[in-house]
């Protein structure tokens, strides 16, 4: 069941997607409407799809490749609801929309049975340790979306060469407001996915930090949100610098999500 | 029924014509009356500084038009000649696409401004008052009203700015968003800075700045915008406060210069900075436009982007006006269109004066019927009538065009379907 939920949720994303670049292109109040309405149901949906999976397989299903891309295109999905109501960003569903299909899109083609999970994953620190990390990718995905986003609109001021589309874009300062904003929540989940990984760490393998490639990426992502926060307060890396570190940050995000186990191996291997 | 417009605007006739046939608001009701006294019936009358336009709906729109270039000469006091040589006579689809681009700002001698929108309204909103409307006129203004919205929402045309203080306004927003926080500082107390304030302010900036070599200037254009004058040495404690800095001296050299920027963005903690230099030679070094978070603009950008602009509003006025083509190809329909509200309420009535009159007949002919027979029938008779018309007001209603109309006309005995309706307006 939870299969075809998952599948029935992309149609709707899909779908959405569709309104959200239709929004894009003519402007038109309505598309965005209909456009959120149905990404709404399509969380609804795909929240539902992960709760079947939770009770049909008998463990939260972050635990491989293709269950982490859902619940990581879950958290970007509500964390854009959360930050369309606050800031009235409306234009940012058009950019996000799409990159949750995507991601879902490439989900579906990995394997989607449930399958024995290796024993040292059944430990409540599996919720804890998943959600709170992938929360905070969540959150810096979108901060990466925006930063994408303030460097255009920078740019085109700067050059002083307005493409047509600009009027629809927010404008520095709200780009810049709506990235702060992440960095605020987004980090302090990164931190306590990180900590409660460590703790997570000591029971299953005895050693809170062994310099496992994963752990070494996680601080080095830590790191460089840490950076942008320091010298935010400090020298006033305002606007387009921090733009820029929140994109840096988040490659970094997506070594330690996907690349490390691609490329580095590692005890995190499972995912 | 027809639609006529008769008309001059800023394509065909001087400023000092335009001025004689210029009708103002008091004066609009005296002259609607004038002309319902000659006989015109629905007439709706658009006058700005720009046009003068007749809108009447008639059955005879020769002899009207004659009526109403006769009553122009004798009210508004203008010459017959003038007539003859700057208006312009449309009739039908002619008139109602002029009126559709007059709406949608079109016709407006800057194209896409959205003022023209209102004084339409307003024109048939007086017309309204004066009971010069009637079923047509409603349905065209209407319609006229919506594809200027229509206009508005799925084109470009009115979108962008043109002047050069509201391009600079323009570029403010797309950095700061909402000014409503921020602050400006205005370098020089000229004309132009006066007008680039005043649109600042009407976009609620939070304070306003102004320095000045002379500082009395400074002080008389503070008070006038309201705002705070400060001698010219603050420029650079200044720099460290505002988010907006308007230059605008008549200074040989730089007033700014890009050091100045640089010491006063360290200061700042790079918060933004939009500087708008519109001071011929430039009062801040251009070089400024190099740091980080701050935007330099001068007038020869200003003027380009709303160069631009120009361009893109032409473009987005065709696309304009194929959404008024598809809507001058619906007017057959509208015009076709009758109202049947006077032939409904006939047939309804109508429908019961017979059963009364039939009732009557019969309760004479029966004697001592109780008062439940009574109701019975009355009753009866009723939803008698009520089945058999129904069907007859519906067709009406879904499909009234003029030969559905003609038919019920006939049935229900309904002759003299213009002359009650304009009594009964006349009365109302």
């Amino acid at each position: 069941m939870n299969v075809q939920f998952f599948y029935i949720s992309l149609s709707i994303y899909i779908f959405s997607t569709l309104f959200y670049l239709l929004y894009f292109a003519f402007n038109r109040y309505l598309f965005e409407r209909i456009g959120f309405i149905s990404l709404f149901s399509a969380l609804v949906t795909h929240f539902i799809s992960l709760l079947l999976r939770y009770f049909e397989g008998g463990y939260t299903p972050i635990t491989n490749i293709y269950e982490s891309l859902s619940f990581f295109a879950l958290c970007i999905g509500a964390f854009f609801i959360f930050v369309r109501h606050t800031y009235g960003v409306h234009i940012l569903g058009s950019f996000i929309v799409p990159a949750i299909s995507f991601i879902l899109a490439i989900s579906a083609f990995l394997d989607h049975d449930i399958r024995p999970i290796p024993p040292y994953l059944k430990s409540y620190y599996l919720p804890i340790h998943a959600a709170f990390s992938f929360i905070g990718n969540g959150i810096f995905f979108t901060s990466f979306i925006v930063s994408l986003l303030y460097l255009i609109v920078e740019n085109y001021i700067k050059k002083k060469k307005i493409p047509f589309f600009a009027m629809r874009l927010p404008s520095l300062e709200l780009l810049d407001r709506i990235n702060v904003r992440c960095i605020s929540i987004g980090f302090p989940f990164l931190t306590l996915g990180i900590i409660s990984g460590s703790v997570w760490a000591s029971l299953a393998w005895g050693s809170y930090w062994s310099w496992d490639p994963k752990e070494v990426w996680s601080l080095i992502t830590w790191l460089i949100y840490a950076i942008v926060i320091h010298r935010r307060l400090i020298v006033g890396w305002k606007g387009r610098k921090t733009a820029f570190m929140m994109i840096i940050g988040f490659f970094s995000i997506l070594i330690t999500f996907i690349g490390v186990n691609y490329f580095m191996g590692g005890k995190h291997s499972y995912l | 029924m027809h639609i006529l417009v008769l008309g001059l605007n800023h394509k065909t006739s001087p400023l000092n014509i335009r001025e004689k046939f210029y009708i103002p608001e008091e004066k609009m009701d005296f002259l609607i009356s004038q002309l319902k006294k000659e006989g015109l019936k629905e007439i709706v009358i658009l006058s700005t500084c720009n046009r003068t336009e007749f809108y009447v709906f008639s059955e005879n729109p020769g002899r009207d038009l004659e009526v109403l270039k006769d009553s122009l000469v004798g009210l508004l006091k203008v010459e017959e000649g003038w007539i003859k040589e700057y208006m312009y006579v449309l009739l039908d689809e002619d008139g109602f696409r002029h009126l559709l681009m007059v709406a949608s700002g079109l016709d407006s001698m800057v194209v896409g401004e959205p003022q023209i929108l209102g004084q339409v309204k307003e024109a048939y909103r007086i017309a309204t008052f004066n009971n010069s409307t009637g079923f047509l006129s409603n349905k065209i203004f209407h319609k006229a009203f919506q594809v200027a919205k229509r206009v508005r929402t799925e084109t470009k045309v009115g979108y962008n700015p043109l002047s050069i203080s509201s391009m600079a306004v323009e570029m403010a927003k797309r950095i700061f968003g909402n000014l409503s926080q921020k602050k400006v500082m205005a370098v020089g107390a000229g004309e132009m800075a006066k007008i680039a304030l005043k649109n600042l302010k009407k976009e609620g900036i939070e304070k306003v700045y102004v320095v000045n070599r002379t500082f009395a200037n400074a002080k008389k254009l503070a008070e006038e915008i309201v705002g705070e004058a400060r001698p010219f040495s603050d420029i650079e404690r200044l720099l460290l406060e505002v988010d907006l800095v308007l230059t605008s001296t008549g200074a040989e050299d730089f007033v700014i210069k890009k050091d100045d920027v640089v010491k006063a963005m360290r200061q700042r903690k790079f918060k933004p900075l939009f500087i708008i230099d519109i001071a011929v030679p430039r009062d801040v070094e251009p070089s400024a436009n190099d740091i980080e978070n701050v935007y330099l603009y001068n007038i020869d950008d200003l003027k380009e982007l709303s160069h631009k602009h120009l361009i893109d509003r032409l473009k987005e006025a065709e696309k304009a006006k194929e959404i008024v083509e598809t809507e001058v190809k619906k007017l057959p329909a509208l015009l076709r269109q009758i109202d049947t509200k006077p032939l409904i309420m006939h047939m309804i009535d109508h429908a019961e004066r017979i059963r009364k009159a039939e009732l009557k007949k019969m309760l004479s002919k029966m004697k001592n019927i109780d008062d439940s027979t009574y109701r019975s029938l009355d009753q009866l008779t009723r939803s008698l009538v009520n089945k058999i018309i129904h069907p007859h007001i519906e067709l009406v209603k879904k499909e009234g065009t003029y030969e559905v109309v003609e038919i019920m006309k006939k049935l229900f005995q309904f002759e003299d379907f213009n002359e009650r309706e304009n009594k009964s307006r006349d009365e109302g």
